[in-house]
């Protein structure tokens, strides 16, 4: 713990992977990837000092496969594993592998991803902690539970109401019951989604709070008791319980609110002796009250805006107070925001067709830069595929401006710059949000955008108007004939010969 | 040069004339002249110097071989089928009017067949689930284009699918 890191193992791919990577490099310190098949030229193994495949492209054959990892922090001879997120990022029995090891995880104790990886624990830890939580069942509802036991259950707790996987995250294994009648099915989805996504079919019941805004708080906590909360995330832009847009600071949170929902989020850290960095999930309802939801014992994927708008560098502390350093920031400043920040979601997803994934060949790519703008790539370049065996997510783009208002209109700007061709992606889509009077006027709950979405009825997020039909025609005829020349018996032409510099150009944010 | 297109469900012949990179391109009588720079092998830069020197940069990718490409500007995405020299006719053009006919579903995307939920002979409403497909983690329903009768089922639960494999038939 008082030992300084000198290597550290990534245990993971993606964006985050190389978010880690450049933080260890700021750091002075030797980074180390792991890859599957697929990965072996992917960006987190370019960056890393040294990279070690680890099986193929399946996760449970690869990221999750904690002997193999081990195995790589042996031979490479790292003294740390960073977990990321995703994968064994919330698996205790990867943080008490690493421990045993003698590696440091850079996280919270097993024992803290134990007890808060389990919702129905933490509602537990929340409510000692003096926090109020939202009303629900107690135990766990495992597979041997009947039918008619979780209706009788569901039936204490209230319609409408949402039944979640007790190892749940991400959206999987979440449904919403607003009848009786929609129990058995919705049982059904929730239970085999929840095992084949965690391996583990309980469930449990929880009263859904009516139009909620979903708040949380970023924490640090260091070796020595010192708990740091951060200014909150607004993260109520959600899709089918999947964050697509996070902002920070939220409209709807005041100072006073701000301070409350601090002090709770550091109650139930502190209760549970958490090390590391974490963050606590709050639903916020109409009249200003506030309910535990979880917490999640890791780094969070929309991490970029609380980083924008507090100037603090969280894997940097992540990797700080890992090696036994005391958290000296200033904790009044952690909750004064600094400007506004928003991050979208970049996914290989069809939004005009249920946002179905489409992964593949990206052929060609610009990417949004310029000031105020953040990008998290996951590696997703032109000529590169993007794997059918992850997370579809392909890039975060993170805004910054003194304003919210200022703040969308970058947004809008580098959404207008962005533009992936050869799959589909969600960009479209967040062009249109970003433009949408009731998103930009803050007027929003967690069932904006599935509610949105059923008002569009299936409607093309981006129709070329008429006017620009012109410019597609002779693009066409130009296309057409340039091509046409290529093929025919000429050399290569400079542009060809030029496209590795233009990419190289692009990745390093150039042009 | 001459050439036919098809755009926006339309088929359009083009007069194009290419002189000193400017593009003159001729189509139901309107006439656009573009000043063309190659910026890479899938992007042009296109500025218009007779309509207020308006400057685009549009790009291309090319679906398929058969000479169909999506045309990207900055206000959205359209495909374009080129007719010209390849007597690539019928196919997916004559299916684009949607949920008229005979309809197959495919599988969009590489995945895992999980649930079939209809079998040969059932009614179906149009936006009723068909099969769920896993991919990427996600369970994907795929659905019904139509109202009509399922005429065969070729997807198995288990079964692992590539994209465009034939899953459902609705008539």
């Amino acid at each position: 713990m008082s030992a300084p890191l000198t290597k550290v193992l990534i245990a993971n791919r993606g964006e985050i992977a190389v978010r880690i990577i450049r933080a260890c490099h700021e750091m002075g310190l030797k980074a180390v990837a792991v890859y599957s098949d697929c990965d072996r030229t992917a960006q987190h193994v370019r960056h890393a000092d040294e990279a070690y495949a680890i099986g193929p492209n399946p996760p449970r054959d690869s990221y999750l496969r904690i002997d193999k990892i081990l195995d790589v922090a042996r031979a490479s001879g790292a003294d740390a594993v960073h977990p990321g997120y995703g994968f064994l990022a919330e698996n205790p029995d990867f943080a008490r592998a690493c421990r045993d090891a003698g590696l440091i995880f850079v996280g919270p104790t097993p024992e803290a991803i134990d007890l808060m990886g389990s919702k129905t624990a933490a509602r537990g830890v929340a409510m000692a902690a003096g926090v109020r939580v939202v009303p629900g069942t107690e135990e766990a509802l495992g597979p041997d539970v009947a039918e008619a036991e979780v209706a009788r259950v569901a039936a204490e707790v209230g319609y409408p109401l949402l039944i979640k996987a007790v190892s749940g995250g991400g959206g999987k294994g979440m449904r919403t019951v607003t009848d009786p009648g929609e129990l058995p099915s919705a049982l059904r989805a929730a239970r085999s989604e929840a095992l084949s996504a965690f391996g583990d079919p309980a469930v449990y019941i929880e009263r859904l709070v009516v139009r909620p805004r979903h708040i949380e708080i970023q924490l640090l906590g260091d070796h020595y008791g010192t708990i740091v909360p951060f200014v909150e995330r607004e993260c109520s832009i959600q899709r089918r319980h999947q964050k697509v847009v996070e902002e920070s600071p939220s409209l709807q949170v005041s100072a006073a609110t701000r301070a409350a929902l601090a002090s709770a989020a550091s109650a139930v850290a502190r209760r549970v002796g958490y090390t590391n960095a974490g963050t606590i999930e709050f639903l916020l309802d109409q009249s200003g009250e506030f309910f535990f939801l979880e917490m999640n014992t890791r780094l969070q994927v929309e991490h970029p805006i609380t980083e924008l708008v507090t100037l603090t560098d969280l894997v940097h502390w992540q990797l700080r107070i890992a090696g036994g350093e005391r958290l000296d920031l200033d904790p009044g400043q952690a909750l004064v925001p600094h400007g506004h920040a928003i991050e979208c979601r970049i996914y290989a997803e069809d939004p005009d067709h249920d946002f179905l994934p489409s992964p593949g060949r990206v052929t060609a790519m610009r990417v949004p830069a310029g000031p105020g703008i953040r990008r998290d790539d996951s590696g997703a370049v032109a000529g590169a595929d993007v794997p059918v065996s992850y997370d579809p997510l392909i890039a975060k783009v993170s805004a910054w401006d003194v304003d919210r208002p200022m703040a969308i209109a970058r947004m809008r700007r580098a959404l207008g710059e962005y533009d992936v061709r050869g799959i589909k992606t969600t960009i479209p889509f967040f062009r249109w949000l970003l433009a949408d009077p009731d998103f930009q006027a803050g007027r929003f709950d967690t069932s904006f955008i599935d509610s949105a979405l059923a008002a569009r009825a299936g409607r093309p997020f981006q129709e070329m108007p008429p006017e620009d039909e012109h410019v597609a025609i002779v693009t066409a005829a130009v296309h057409a004939i340039t091509q046409k020349s290529r093929t025919a018996d000429v050399p290569a032409a400079p542009a060809e010969r030029n496209s590795r510099w233009m990419r190289y150009a692009r990745e390093q944010g150039l042009r | 040069m001459e050439l036919q297109i098809e755009i926006g469900g339309r088929i359009r012949a083009l007069a194009v004339e290419v002189r000193d990179g400017q593009y003159r391109v001729t189509s139901d009588g309107e006439t656009w002249l573009a000043d063309v720079g190659i910026v890479d092998a899938a992007t042009y830069s296109l500025i218009f110097p007779d309509r207020g020197h308006v400057s685009q940069e549009v790009g291309v990718a090319d679906s398929g071989s058969n000479g169909d490409f999506s045309v990207h500007l900055a206000s959205g995405v359209t495909t374009v089928r080129s007719l010209t020299g390849g007597g690539r006719f019928g196919g997916r053009g004559a299916q684009a009017a949607q949920a008229v006919g005979t309809q197959q579903v495919v599988a969009p995307m590489p995945g895992k067949v999980l649930r079939v939920l209809v079998k040969p002979g059932d009614q179906v409403k149009a936006r009723q689930g068909l099969v769920v497909v896993e991919a990427m983690k996600m369970e994907n329903e795929l659905r019904s284009p139509k109202d009509g009768r399922v005429v065969s089922v070729p997807a198995i639960e288990g079964m692992s699918v590539e994209a465009g494999r034939l899953l459902v038939v609705v008539e």
